[in-house]
């Protein structure tokens, strides 16, 4: 009887659903990650506090250009995304192939000092988050670069993305503490409906951050290579433009209530802050205890789940270009150029935050200039991959997506060349 | 490495690309872009170069015994008008620096896959071979342009000189494109690699070399390397076959490992493959199939040998000889009834010091331990760390002896968990 009555249930469960809509929701689930990882990962320590920073300083006026910033994203990730799932290739072996050994090792050699600098700040906000809980940096780095250590190191690929996913997961304490800033959605509603371009350096600046620090170069490397590891196929390519596109939008959902919180709270209080922690620290008596806390826990995951994967992602990017063995599965002696590009990351990472007087902004203001201008060059080289027939074969990109991109390129282009010029200006 | 003893006589390619070329009276001919050489031979010889013609732009080759050097110049002399000619390649050559240079290849000596900092050339009686493939740092500092400043500083910092790592082109299998393999099929490198080696390879390349070196293999090494290889490689590469060659390769590998492989595989493609392949053997394979994986049923291999209790040694041993190569299991005779009823059991060694005229009753050993059909992974572990054998048989409820475990197979379940 009960067996009768729950095949029934099935029965016009499945003529209800069909079974085609089940199966591609299975497929999707068992094929996203790469996308919404990598993008998730880059709401990292410097991007809380640049959302931060924005939101207390400017209000609302920004909120709207996190919408030209998410289309910007998708763009740019599906590319990586589409390259690696065509040509089974990672970001730097391509470009080495394609614009040899010259242009690849100076590259290489820029991008770890700016993966480096990036791996600083997220130990940076490891650090300023376990304060807000009373934990000396003194003891919350060096355990969390322990665990960092020994979760790649010991981890294999399948683990490491599901401890990664679990990890998106927890942005969602921006959303809440969010709400608890009783947010007026009439006057949110209106800045995006009435976009305004404020010509001041400050608030330009500022802007120029906000999507510096959206599109970084090493999320092309690290999606890439990921979409790779996976053994993504290039049948399998709708599901990895959903991953790539969800990622993108939720990044930016995080990112509108990180600055909406610090608008709605601080910037109508007048509340000047200079660091995310600062942020969470205001946060308490105008959003409420729990939202401060909230916030500050969202730093530490977003700091530990960055400093996770910053580090890993440039050793893999470096071994893959000059063709250094690059796996978890040799061990030390075997890859040795691999672990010891991956332990100086963690060490100088971790390291440098627990040396006295260490000029902390100024090391990652210059991280950033770097990241700015080895941007647009990153971009470029995609661009030509992505529409070399040889790699791509008839997945290079149409004349519309190639219009689209070029554009964006240019745009983000000019604006990272504007963030170099007002850092060393300001300067 | 013993060639350094005349190093005047030896060329890189990062020398020789870009370098412009002059003709006899000195005014400019053209700007090297590439070389072509020939891999049908063991060292190949560099037959012409690419150039950028000085006077009209255009792209064409031009033979390399025309070039002559005369102080730090290349002189084309004489120029004869059917030299020059169009871009195209002749049978067994290839652009060295469009196919191998920045590009992965697999140095099989080394058994890994590195990527090519610069060729090395040997130049004799005019004549440049391809000696050397640089796969080191040394080398591509040298590309950088960086060699001189770094070498005085290891020199000065660490009393270090660093040193070119080359590797014969003898070792060397460029895999960059699937044309590649196929005309050094004749004598593919890859052969000479172990097939554990190989299967580590093929997991480093991407997916469109995995998939051209897997091609290039015979059937047998085919069924070697994929028995070593992950299962999720292992089926994106009988994925990218047809059926009839995924069959001829799946039939060579061991009983319980084609089983695992076809359970993983889309159900369409592996019925496709079962109806391919041999009928006793499909027949075994689908038997073996029903069971689940993780359990004895789902370990175990039916590709082993049974005796009725009455068989002399001289018996066994002529079937053991005609048999043993389709067998996963030689080690172990099992002693069955009419009924399959597991009564004894010897091991090859006892049959070979045996007098050939007894019967395999009065030689086996009645102790026998058996596992569940059943049992998992782990209780029959412990077993094999219990009792000390090659291979564990396995029966069914009614004691009826069904497949036998290999220690090896059971090996690859226990032992990624241990050390962890």
């Amino acid at each position: 009887m009960v067996e009768n009555l729950t095949g029934t249930f099935r029965g016009l469960w499945q003529a209800f659903i069909g079974k085609r809509v089940w199966k591609s929701i299975a497929l999707f689930f068992a094929l996203i990650g790469p996308g919404i990882i990598t993008s998730n990962v880059d709401n990292d320590a410097g991007g809380i506090t640049t959302y931060s920073l924005a939101g207390s300083e400017y209000g609302l006026t920004l909120l709207w250009t996190l919408i030209p910033i998410t289309g910007a994203l998708i763009i740019i990730q599906e590319m990586c995304a589409r390259m690696g799932v065509v040509s089974g290739k990672g970001l730097s072996d391509l470009i080495r192939e394609r614009f040899g050994a010259r242009i690849t090792f100076y590259l290489m050699i820029v991008l770890f000092l700016t993966n480096l600098g990036n791996t600083i700040s997220e130990f940076a906000g490891v650090a300023a988050s376990m304060e807000l809980f009373g934990v000396s940096r003194h003891i919350s780095v060096p355990i969390s670069a322990a665990i960092v250590w020994w979760l790649v190191v010991k981890g294999n690929y399948k683990s490491v993305e599901k401890v990664f996913l679990l990890a998106c997961v927890f942005y969602l304490s921006y959303i809440i503490s969010g709400f608890m800033g009783k947010p007026d959605w009439h006057a949110i509603g209106t800045s995006f409906l009435k976009p305004t371009v404020r010509l001041d350096t400050g608030w330009l600046t500022m802007a120029v951050g906000v999507i510096g620090t959206t599109i970084a170069p090493w999320m092309q490397f690290y999606l890439q290579s990921s979409v790779v590891d996976k053994g993504l196929k290039a049948e399998d390519y709708q599901y990895t433009r959903m991953d790539v596109i969800i990622g993108s939008v939720t990044v930016n959902v995080v990112a509108f209530f990180i600055i909406m919180l610090c608008a709605v709270t601080l910037f109508q209080n007048g509340i000047r802050i200079e660091s995310a922690k600062d942020a969470a620290q205001a946060l308490a008596p105008l959003a409420g205890e729990y939202a401060s806390w909230l916030f500050a826990f969202g730093l530490l995951n977003a700091s530990l789940f960055a400093a996770s994967i910053l580090p890993i992602s440039t050793a893999y990017t470096i071994c893959e270009a000059f063709g250094w063995e690059s796996s978890l599965n040799r061990k030390f002696l075997e890859a040795p150029q691999f672990y010891g590009l991956y332990s100086l990351m963690v060490f100088l990472g971790a390291g440098i935050i627990l040396l006295p007087d260490m000029p902390l902004i100024t090391i990652m203001y210059y991280s950033q200039v770097i990241n700015g201008a080895i941007l647009p060059v990153i971009l470029v080289f995609m661009l030509l991959l992505v529409n070399d027939r040889k790699i791509m074969r008839e997945y290079t990109n149409s004349l519309a997506m190639n219009i689209v991109s070029w554009l964006t390129v240019a745009i983000l282009t000019l604006l990272s060349l504007t963030m170099i010029g007002f850092a060393l200006f300001s300067k | 490495m013993a060639v350094n003893q005349e190093p005047q006589v030896f060329l890189y390619l990062s020398e020789l690309l870009g370098r412009k070329v002059v003709d006899s009276e000195g005014r400019p001919f053209g700007r090297i872009l590439d070389l072509t050489g020939n891999i049908g031979e063991i060292y190949p010889p560099v037959t012409d170069i690419l150039l950028r013609s000085a006077t009209d732009g255009k792209i064409v080759l031009f033979p390399w015994r025309r070039l002559a050097e005369a102080g730090d110049r290349l002189v084309a002399h004489p120029v004869q008008p059917g030299d020059i000619r169009a871009p195209a390649l002749r049978t067994g050559e290839l652009f060295l620096k469009e196919t191998l240079l920045d590009k992965q290849v697999v140095d099989t000596d080394g058994a890994k896959i590195r990527r090519v900092n610069d060729l090395q050339f040997l130049q004799s009686q005019k004549i440049l071979y391809l000696v050397h493939v640089d796969v080191g740092f040394h080398g591509l500092l040298r590309r950088v342009g960086l060699e001189r400043p770094i070498n005085f500083l290891f020199r000065v910092l660490f009393d270090y000189t660093l040193t070119d790592q080359l590797i014969s082109w003898k070792f060397v299998q460029p895999v960059s494109s699937p044309d590649l393999l196929r005309l050094t099929v004749a004598q593919n490198r890859l052969a000479q690699l172990h097939p554990a080696d190989l299967a580590d390879i093929i997991e480093d390349l991407d997916i469109h070399q995995r998939a051209a070196v897997f091609r290039s293999l015979d059937v047998e090494t085919a069924a070697e390397t994929l028995e070593e290889t992950d299962p999720k490689i292992q089926v994106s590469l009988i994925e990218a076959l047809d059926t009839a060659n995924a069959s001829d390769i799946i039939e060579e590998m061991s009983l319980s490992e084609a089983t695992d492989l076809l359970g993983d595989l889309p159900k369409d493609k592996a019925e496709g493959i079962l109806r391919e392949m041999e009928k006793d053997v499909a027949q075994d394979v689908k038997e073996l199939l029903a069971h689940p994986e993780e359990k004895a049923g789902g370990l175990m291999t039916t590709a082993f040998f049974s005796f009725a209790p009455e068989r002399t040694v001289r018996e066994a041993m002529e079937t053991i000889r005609r048999e043993a190569e389709d067998m996963d299991l030689i080690y172990y005779l099992y002693v069955l009834d009419s009924e399959d009823h597991i009564l004894g059991v010897l091991s090859l060694r006892e049959l070979i010091v045996a007098a050939p005229e007894k019967t395999l009753s009065e030689l086996m050993d009645t102790r026998i331990v058996t596992v569940g059909i059943e049992e998992r992974k782990g209780r029959i572990a412990e077993d094999f760390a219990k009792y000390g054998m090659l291979a564990m048989p396995v029966v069914d409820e009614d004691n009826r002896l069904k497949g036998v475990i290999l220690f090896k197979n059971l090996l690859e379940v226990v032992l990624p968990k241990l050390g962890r």
